[in-house]
């Protein structure tokens, strides 16, 4: 078999928003991109969230643009569901060895047209997105704002029937690919493998993921998103409007039985901005937040929470013991709460839904992989990160968003930026595995 | 066009890859024959009106969380449509598209 080769400034190592800006970003200065994303399109944890705070713009206006000038930016190379083997240092610059793996549909042929999908008799449970509450037919374009709108068939479950075959308009489904080695010389590397959430089942006070009616913030997200499982906020045990939703904060941060003693930083925004939302949503239900601290560190976060306050969002100070359930599924919290003068009191609360806030875990480790250290959180380690916040302890490889540490996505974006003029600033200095940089002219382009 | 001779190829080449993942293919049949009884039992229960998930659930005597699957997936196919609230408020009913 043939191995696709691929010369490149930079590498991009993940298709999130981090990833994106920090590709288009170094292909607006006229370097040579690939970003290479192991899922089946790019976009990251932002295209599967609702809105974002403290703006409350509709997450997918800003991603989906930005999806599509990444793979139609002249200096981009786009290589989705494939996974980086291996990275040998070359003079300066990195031979990497990459697999892209086998969609059983042949990308260039394939229109996106959903043809395949319609007539294929077979749902599987959509777990990559939708957290399993809907399905996805065994052959399928994986959202509808996927990039590339390309579809996949998932062997595991498939017939063979040739159902997709016949339907297909432009024959592109071929179920005799095989995964395709490609090799990518590149002058630089740039991390933005991202993060993943605490998993829901961590913490067997909280249920251990057993109690239907309790859902991690990632999955709120999909029920508050209009593309989500159900288009509506409905709870998963029965499809009830939840009439009383709690918030549990720090259910997966600052916890060391968990091993994850830091602050994800993100977990009381989100809970307050999708406390907002559901009041939007369903105007008559009862919203609290059980919480340590509320921390509004970034700018109008602060005035965020005031306005949630302002607007009935209950918020109660307190650690939340226990979960447990009564016979109709509904969660009870056992709490023990704190008034302002300090006097606790443990109680039991009944709700509807309650919704862990989960905390921010490293999406990898890209230690073996790429040699660049991590610290005790798991998080990629940087050296100097007061001065140089994207330069790791390896030359010629940076990092960028949720890969360093937690972060949101204002400081994502970011991070991009820095990452991109740091990888500039050692192209231009003439590093890599090319003794002289070979620059595109600069191009103007408009992608947001 | 396909011709008949690539017509042929392409069901030799289904026959084979079904040898080939014999116990895939099993799986699949038998997670399809579920799928589509449970299918036309909803489908049953809904040509008598619009049906909320717990009245499903019980009308098909399955669990409602799978009911509630069932009818997002049915949603999102195209199969189910919203239909209102029942009386309580608290929940949506469906109905099926295609008697609309």
């Amino acid at each position: 078999m043939s191995t696709n080769q691929i010369k490149v400034d930079a590498l991009v190592v993940g298709g999130g928003i981090s990833g994106m800006q920090t590709a288009l970003d170094l292909g607006d200065q006229g370097y040579k991109v690939a970003v290479v994303e192991r899922k089946s399109s790019i976009g990251g944890k932002m295209i599967d969230l609702s809105k974002v705070f403290p703006t409350l713009d509709c997450c997918s206006c800003i991603t989906t643009p930005k999806m599509s000038a990444t793979a139609h930016h002249d200096n981009i190379t786009l290589l989705t569901y494939s996974e980086i083997e291996s990275i040998n240092r070359d003079g300066n610059g990195f031979k990497v060895q990459a697999t892209k793996k086998p969609r059983y549909v042949r990308e260039d042929d394939c229109t996106g047209c959903r043809s395949c999908e319609l007539v294929c008799p077979l749902e599987v449970s959509e777990d990559e997105h939708e957290f399993g509450r809907t399905s996805h037919r065994v052959v399928y374009v994986p959202f509808s704002t996927a990039v590339p709108q390309k579809a996949l068939v998932d062997l595991d479950h498939c017939l063979f029937c040739g159902k997709c075959i016949q339907a297909c308009p432009s024959d592109a489904i071929d179920f005799t690919q095989q995964p395709e080695p490609v090799e990518i010389e590149t002058r630089s590397i740039v991390l933005a493998t991202g993060f993943e959430t605490t998993p829901i089942n961590a913490k067997k006070e909280y249920g251990a993921g057993k109690l239907r009616n309790v859902i991690s913030g990632m999955m709120m997200e999909r029920l508050l998103a209009p593309t989500g499982p159900y288009g509506r906020v409905l709870r998963p045990s029965d499809g009830k409007m939840p009439a009383s939703i709690a918030y549990v904060q720090c259910a997966g941060s600052r916890d060391q039985t968990l091993g994850v003693p830091y602050c994800s930083r993100v977990c009381c925004m989100y809970a307050i901005k999708q406390a907002m939302l559901l009041s939007g949503a369903l105007p008559l239900a009862e919203i609290t937040i059980y919480y340590m601290d509320i921390r509004t560190f970034g700018k109008g976060y602060e005035q965020f929470y005031q306005n949630a306050k302002a607007m009935g969002v209950e918020f109660l100070k307190g650690k939340v013991a226990r979960i447990t359930e009564d016979e109709n599924q509904n969660p009870i919290v056992r709490v023990e709460l704190i008034d302002e003068f300090g006097k606790t009191r443990v109680t039991e609360r009944q709700h509807d839904l309650v919704v862990l806030s989960v905390g921010l875990l490293p999406g990898g480790n890209p230690q073996p992989k790429f040699g660049v250290p991590v610290g005790e959180d798991g998080f990629v380690q940087v050296p100097d990160y007061n001065v140089f916040p994207a330069v790791t302890s390896q030359p010629g490889i940076f990092v960028t968003g949720a890969a360093a540490g937690p972060m949101d996505i204002v400081d994502s974006i970011m991070m991009a930026g820095a990452a991109a003029s740091s990888a500039a600033s050692y192209l231009e200095a003439g590093n890599g595995s090319r003794k002289e940089a070979q620059r595109q002219p600069e191009r103007s382009v408009e992608y947001a | 066009m396909t011709t008949n001779e690539e017509k042929k190829k392409r069901t030799e080449m289904l026959v084979e890859m079904r040898k080939e993942r014999r116990e895939t293919v099993q799986r699949a049949q038998e997670l399809l024959k579920a799928q589509q009884s449970a299918r036309k039992a909803l489908e049953r229960a809904l040509t008598g009106g619009p049906h909320s998930v717990p009245q499903l659930a019980q009308a098909v005597n399955m669990p409602a969380h799978e009911a509630l699957w069932h009818i997002a997936a049915m949603k999102k196919y195209g199969i189910v449509a919203e239909a209102g609230t029942d009386e309580s408020g608290d929940y949506y009913l469906y109905r099926l598209v295609k008697e609309a």
